[in-house]
């Protein structure tokens, strides 16, 4: 069997142009990874927002709260259901919720519809990945507000403690609250009556988000909501609810593939022809190889080594481009913004992660893989008394 | 004698592997950098055809979801240089799947709406057919793709905003292929409505107004939000041009992220496309000598292997092109419309997008070629025999 050695020596023997095939390979894990970065960081932060044991309550047929509208009563009837989740002071954990989505004002002058919660307090117990951070929670009837992580800082007057206009009113920043990276941190939070209000909405409330006390509460509790004849609702598990919403992301792995498949196959050529060169060039070496005793086999081996050694080489310098260029892509554009079709806006961080250089790696290896394999068969094949003649 | 095309076909000729391999990349890239650029391109075509700057939204300074009295329409039209204006409120219908909007659709009045996009070109009779039946609709030539309607089919909608379905009868097409929208008729949804919760529509989203004189729209536009300033609903008005820019303005950073991926794969392209350069030449070495040793010029020589790689790039490139252009046909036919993507999905090969993929690959093969053919030309003949010999 021939040593690693020799094929790592071989590389060095031509370092341009060994150099100039890894690069093909570190670009092709770079495009492919940053890519396929956008959408995992876009899918996480969907996937990620909501608790498994609440309830989104709507009007049936809605597919999301923005187009939901429900009647006071409807929330009074559901509140004192049994089988909702209880707080230390006994109140059912039960969020009656409003959801507008109004344009702010990007920093540079653009607008985007941002979704704005009107609530009350006990939405920060239903919801409970959400933590302010910064300042307090708002104050009802005082015209306050609490800004979302990916919010603040975005678009103008979001910063704590400067006055934030949109709808109809003027609103005090007082609290920035994150989320677990999750959506809600898009969200600008408000009093749910003062928003009832500027929005002049005809009915109070645009949804119910409620905690079951346990999983089997929360299936009797969604039959008893969908089958109440007064109001015509649906029930739905709130991570099932963000899982849907994140299937329209699922669209753009149709992109990912592509990206990764045609320019993998086309560093795949570029590669091989690198290799095919770099057997035509040693072809008295390999002679040589066979003539004092080397097998077929460990020549094979050998040439699909250097392949592969090349597509690492390319993995390492093309993964570690990538998660540093996402990150200073990602703080240079403030996280990126996706328009949903439910017109708000998910600030999406920009992120590369290991499960997705792990894709990147599966690609890069498949490229050294498949590119080297010719080239090494034809090196196997020669037989050793032409080989040394024709060398 | 050899003529000197026939010399560059012969080298390309000569390792006919590498040729083929170096041919698949650059197509196979190519066709990369074509289909994103389309993502980019189709959103700038959107706002250059569709979106005119006498075209003006009027809606609620407070967002588009705010929604105005639907009174506003009449008195917008009467605003002197107003030359026609529709009001259009959102839908929210579904077609076939429960609750998802798979095309914007919109409840507009039949009689105006015509006037107000003369420029989409949409038929006479058509238009006729629309204020005449009340239950038509008008859809944009990409829906009725995706769904394979044809003039005279009947659907239904179910919207996820107003407590209604409406059947529907589609009496025109839309003739621009990157419209969605469908438009239905605002009196047959507020019959609908009226029925439904003994309330008709009573709001309008949007008013569209068309202005004829371009040197007047910023002031019909200033006339506009004066006449609504310290009402109920205060209302901002932009140009068509303006309001797609600022509503379509959220994909800004994605797009950014598609064109640093399409330069990633253009930059690819290159590296490889110099590495085969290099190889051929280098290879070549003792066959170059002994052409500049029976009296071709050097000028001859470069202009030959320069010639190469060029010819391999844009064929390739021409190549990558076709096949972009059947790849962004398959998907469109069976994506559509996708959400996610909006205007972004349209991914439509335009000669611009064509051009630049073909112009890119020419680029490639010239500034690969460039430095191996001059460094292959530059050497002098005794140097070269010596090191072959």
């Amino acid at each position: 069997m021939l040593p690693l050695s020799y094929s790592l020596k071989n590389l060095w023997a031509r370092p341009l142009r060994s150099a100039m095939t890894a690069l093909v390979i570190a670009l092709v894990v770079v495009a492919t990874s940053l890519f396929l970065g956008l959408i995992s960081s876009l899918k996480r932060t969907l996937v990620g927002t909501g608790h498994p044991q609440n309830l989104v309550v709507m009007r049936k047929g809605s597919d999301n709260d923005g187009a939901s509208a429900l009647p006071q009563e409807a929330y009074q009837a559901i509140r004192f259901l049994d089988g909702i989740a209880r707080n230390a002071a006994d109140q059912p954990l039960v969020s009656p919720e409003l959801v507008v989505q109004p344009f702010f004002r990007t920093l540079d002058g653009g607008r985007e519809n941002v979704l704005v919660r009107g609530v009350e307090p006990i939405a920060l117990e239903v919801h409970d990945q959400v933590q302010i951070v910064e300042g307090r929670m708002f104050r009802p009837s005082a015209a306050e507000t609490i800004v979302g992580r990916a919010v603040a800082g975005r678009y103008r007057g979001t910063t704590l403690g400067s006055e934030l206009e949109f709808g109809r009113g003027r609103w005090k920043v007082v609290g920035i609250f994150t989320a677990a990276g999750s959506s809600f941190e898009s969200e600008v939070w408000v009093d749910v009556r003062e928003l009832a209000n500027d929005a002049k909405r005809p009915l109070p409330y645009s949804g119910i988000r409620l905690r079951a006390a346990t999983e089997g509460d929360l299936v009797a509790l969604q039959e008893r909501i969908e089958n109440d004849p007064r109001f015509a609702l649906q029930a739905q598990r709130e991570t099932d609810y963000y899982a849907k919403q994140s299937e329209s992301a699922n669209s753009l792995y149709v992109l990912v593939v592509a990206i990764a498949l045609f320019s993998g196959i086309g560093a795949g050529f570029g590669a091989a022809n690198t290799m095919y060169a770099a057997v035509q060039s040693r072809i008295a070496e390999i002679g040589t190889l066979r003539a004092i005793g080397f097998s077929r086999a460990s020549i094979l081996f050998s040439f699909q080594l250097e392949a592969l050694l090349l597509a690492i080489a390319g993995f390492a310098v093309g993964s570690l481009i990538a998660v540093l260029f996402a990150a200073s892509l990602g703080s240079w554009l403030k996280g990126i913004a996706f328009g949903a079709a439910t017109f708000t806006t998910n600030v999406v961080t920009l992120e590369v992660r290991a499960s997705d250089l792990l894709v990147a790696l599966l690609l890069a290896l498949g490229i050294g893989l498949s590119s080297g394999f010719g080239p090494a068969f034809r090196a196997a094949r020669m037989r050793p008394m032409e080989a040394l003649r024709r060398g | 004698m050899i003529s000197w095309f026939g010399l560059v076909l012969a080298n390309l000729g000569r390792n006919r592997l590498r040729t083929a391999l170096t041919f698949g990349a650059v197509a196979l890239a190519v066709m990369l950098v074509v289909f994103l650029l389309t993502m980019p391109a189709g959103l700038d075509a959107l706002l250059n055809s569709i979106a005119s700057n006498t075209r003006i939204s009027v809606h609620n300074k407070a967002g588009i979801v705010y929604s105005m009295p639907y009174s506003y329409a009449r008195k917008v039209r009467q605003v002197e240089g107003v030359a026609a204006a529709v009001g259009m409120t959102w839908f929210g219908g579904a077609y076939e799947e429960e609750g998802r909007v798979t095309f914007p659709n919109f409840a507009v009045e039949a009689e105006y709406v015509g006037a107000v996009y003369p420029d989409y070109g949409i038929p006479k009779e058509q238009l006729e057919d629309f204020r005449r039946y009340r239950d038509g609709a008008i859809v944009g030539r990409q829906t009725m793709r995706k769904y394979n309607w044809k003039i005279g089919d009947r659907i239904t909608l179910k919207s996820n905003l107003w407590p209604v379905a409406l059947d529907l009868r589609i009496v025109g097409e839309i003739p621009q292929e990157r419209a969605p929208m469908l438009w239905l008729q605002r009196a047959y949804l507020d019959e609908a409505l009226l029925a439904a919760r003994g309330r008709g529509l009573e709001i309008v989203g949007i008013v569209w107004a068309r202005v004829e004189d371009p040197e007047r729209v910023d002031q019909v536009m200033q006339a506009i939000d004066d006449l609504f300033r310290n009402s109920e609903a205060e209302t901002a008005s932009e140009t068509e041009k303006s309001f797609f820019g600022n509503f379509f303005g959220s994909l800004k950073g994605f797009v950014t992220v598609i064109l640093v991926v399409t330069a990633l794969v253009a930059l690819c392209i290159v590296v490889i496309a110099a590495n085969t350069a290099s190889m051929a030449v280098r290879e070549r070495h003792g066959e170059i000598a002994v052409l500049k040793a029976i009296g071709f010029s050097r000028r001859r020589i470069f202009a030959a292997l320069l010639a190469e790689s060029t010819l391999l790039c844009t064929s390739a490139g021409l190549t990558g092109v076709a096949l972009a252009y059947g790849f962004a046909q398959a998907l469109r036919s069976f994506a559509g419309w996708s959400p996610a993507l909006g205007p972004l999905g349209s991914f439509l090969v335009t000669p611009g997008v064509a051009l630049r993929g073909v112009l890119l690959a020419l680029a490639v093969g010239f500034i690969s070629g460039l430095l191996p053919a001059w460094g292959a030309a530059r050497k002098p003949v005794a140097q070269s025999l010596h090191e072959v010999f």
